[in-house]
C-alpha cells in the first residue's frame, strides 16, 4: 500500500507568484491522508508507504517499480489528490475478478488518484513514466466508483467539499461539537460575545473570532487562527495559523497566513505588505504538548509531510513505512 | 492628466516618506476642489502596502458627501482582490482600465436603467 501526497501547486504567472493550496492541509479539522488511512486499515493492510512526490509521478513510479523489486506483490497506490467514499475491499474484488495487471478507480469525471497494482504492472512501470499509461495499455475497464467524491487540488474545489460536509452531503464530519445547526466549533475556540457566527460554518479548535466579526455562512476557519475585530470571512478557508486583520472582507476565497486566493479574480495576493494577514507562529507550548504525546501513526505520518507547503520541486520525498 | 471632463492621476505606489507626502499632496488637492470626478490609476502600483491603504482610504474619505467622486482604476487582479479584501470597492467604484473609468456614468446609468426596467417588469408580472 502506497499514499502518495502531491506537492502543491506552483503556479508562475504574472499575478500568481506563490503556490496557495496543498491536499495536505486540514478541511473542517480532518486530515485527508488519515481518512484514506483509515480506510486502508479496514481492509486488513498493515503495511504502508509514504511519499511527496512531483505531480507528473516520474519519480515516485521508479520507486514504485523499486518496491516490486523487493517482492511486493500487489500494491494499492493512493494519490491524495481527492477525497472518496470508496469501499476499497470493492476495488480489490474486483480488481481480481477482472484478472487485470492494473485497476484504476473512476468517476464521471475520470481517474480518482486510486489504483490497485499487480507485479507485472509495477516491473513494467520501470519503463513507463504513467501508472495511467500501464493502465490504458492493459486495455481493461476501470474500476467504475459511483459514489460520493471529490477532487482537493485546487482551493475552488476545497470549497466544494467544505460546502457539502457543512451540508451534511457526505460523511465526512467537522472536527469539532456541533453547537448549533450546521455549525460546529473546536476545542478552546475563543469567541467574542458580539461576534456572529452564521451556518453553514466551522471554527477550528484554538481559533480566536474578535469582536464585530462575522463568520459564515460557508465558511471554514481551521485551527490556531485569530479572525481580527469587525472582519467577514464568508464562502471562504482559512488555513491553520493565519491571523487576518480587523475590518477585512473574505468573500469566496483561500487564506494560507499572509496570502489570499480569490476564486472570483483567479489571483493570489500577498496580505503582508499591507498589514492585512499573516502566519502566526506556532506556540511553544502547544509544540511542547505534541512532542510529549505518544507517537502514534498519524503523527508520524504527519511529519513525513512537514514540507508540503515548499514549492514544487524535482526531487521527490523518501518513503516513509508505517504500520498500521 | 486631464481630458476634457476627469482628472487621471497615477498612482505608483508610495516609495518613502518623500513620495508618499507628494503623493498624498497631488490626491487629496485634486479632490479638495469641486468639480468632475477624480480617477485614481492604480495600474503602475505593483502592490500596496498600509500606507497606500491608509492614503486611497483618506481619498474617499475626502470625497464623502460632497459633490465630487473619486474613481478606482485597479489594473491587476491582485491589486483589484486587495481593494476588495479592504471594503475600498465597496465605498467607491473599483475599475480595471481607465477606459471602463472613462465610461463610467453612462454605464452605471445603463445598469440603472435595466434594473429599473426589471423592477418593473417583476412588478407587472406580481401585479
Amino acid at each position: 500500500m502506497a499514499l502518495q501526497g502531491p506537492q502543491p501547486h506552483n503556479r508562475a504567472t504574472r499575478e500568481n507568484l506563490q503556490p496557495r493550496y496543498s491536499s495536505r492541509k486540514p478541511i473542517l479539522g480532518n486530515d485527508i491522508l488519515q481518512l484514506w488511512m483509515e480506510r486502508v486499515r479496514k481492509l486488513g493492510v498493515r503495511n504502508l508507504w509514504l511519499t511527496s512526490a512531483p505531480r507528473d509521478g516520474s519519480e515516485a513510479c521508479s520507486a514504485l517499480a523499486a518496491l516490486a523489486r523487493q517482492g511486493v506483490e500487489r500494491l494499492l497506490v493512493i494519490k491524495l489528490k481527492s477525497y472518496a467514499e470508496m469501499d476499497l475491499a470493492d476495488l480489490v474484488r474486483f480488481h481480481c475478478e477482472s484478472r487485470s495487471s492494473v485497476t484504476e478507480a473512476h468517476d464521471a469525471r475520470g481517474q480518482l488518484g486510486v489504483s490497485l497494482l499487480d507485479k507485472l504492472a509495477l516491473d513494467r512501470m520501470g519503463t513507463e513514466r504513467e501508472s495511467s499509461r500501464a493502465a490504458t495499455d492493459d486495455g481493461r475497464p476501470p474500476y467504475q466508483f459511483n459514489g460520493y467524491a471529490k477532487r482537493i487540488l485546487s482551493a475552488s474545489e476545497r470549497q466544494e467539499l467544505v460546502g457539502d460536509v457543512l451540508t451534511g452531503a457526505c460523511a465526512m464530519r467537522p472536527l469539532g461539537t456541533q453547537v448549533r445547526e450546521q455549525v460546529w466549533i473546536g476545542e478552546g475556540v475563543n469567541l467574542a460575545d458580539s461576534a456572529r457566527v452564521i451556518g453553514p460554518t466551522y471554527i477550528g479548535a484554538h481559533t480566536t473570532v474578535r469582536a464585530g466579526a462575522t463568520v459564515g455562512p460557508f465558511a471554514s476557519v481551521e485551527h490556531d487562527c485569530v479572525v481580527d475585530c469587525g472582519t467577514t470571512v464568508e464562502r471562504s478557508t482559512v488555513l491553520p495559523y493565519t491571523y487576518l486583520a480587523p475590518g477585512l472582507l473574505i468573500r469566496q476565497g483561500l487564506v494560507d497566513g499572509g496570502y489570499l486566493e480569490d476564486l472570483n479574480w483567479g489571483a493570489v495576493a500577498d496580505l503582508q505588505p499591507a498589514g492585512l494577514g499573516s502566519r502566526i507562529l506556532q506556540r511553544k507550548a502547544r509544540k511542547q504538548a505534541f512532542s510529549e504525546a505518544p507517537v502514534d501513526v498519524f503523527s508520524r505520518a504527519a511529519s513525513a509531510f512537514a514540507c508540503d507547503f515548499v514549492p514544487s520541486s524535482t526531487t521527490a520525498q523518501p518513503w516513509l513505512q508505517v504500520q498500521l | 492628466m486631464k481630458t476634457a471632463d476627469r482628472t487621471i492621476l497615477p498612482f505608483p505606489g508610495s516609495s518613502g516618506t518623500a513620495g508618499l507626502r507628494g503623493l498624498r499632496k497631488t490626491l487629496l488637492d485634486a479632490l479638495r476642489v469641486s468639480g468632475p470626478p477624480v480617477i485614481v490609476d492604480l495600474s503602475s502600483c505593483g502592490t500596496l502596502n498600509h500606507e497606500d491603504i491608509d492614503l486611497l482610504l483618506e481619498c474617499v474619505a475626502q470625497v464623502t458627501g460632497r459633490d465630487i467622486h473619486v474613481l478606482f482604476v485597479a489594473g491587476s487582479r491582485v491589486t483589484r482582490v486587495l481593494l476588495d479584501v479592504t471594503r475600498i470597492s465597496s465605498l467607491a467604484p473599483v475599475f480595471n482600465s481607465v477606459k471602463e473609468a472613462l465610461a463610467y456614468p453612462q454605464v452605471a446609468a445603463e445598469k440603472d436603467s435595466e434594473a429599473r426596467r426589471a423592477s418593473q417588469t417583476q412588478g407587472l408580472w406580481s401585479a
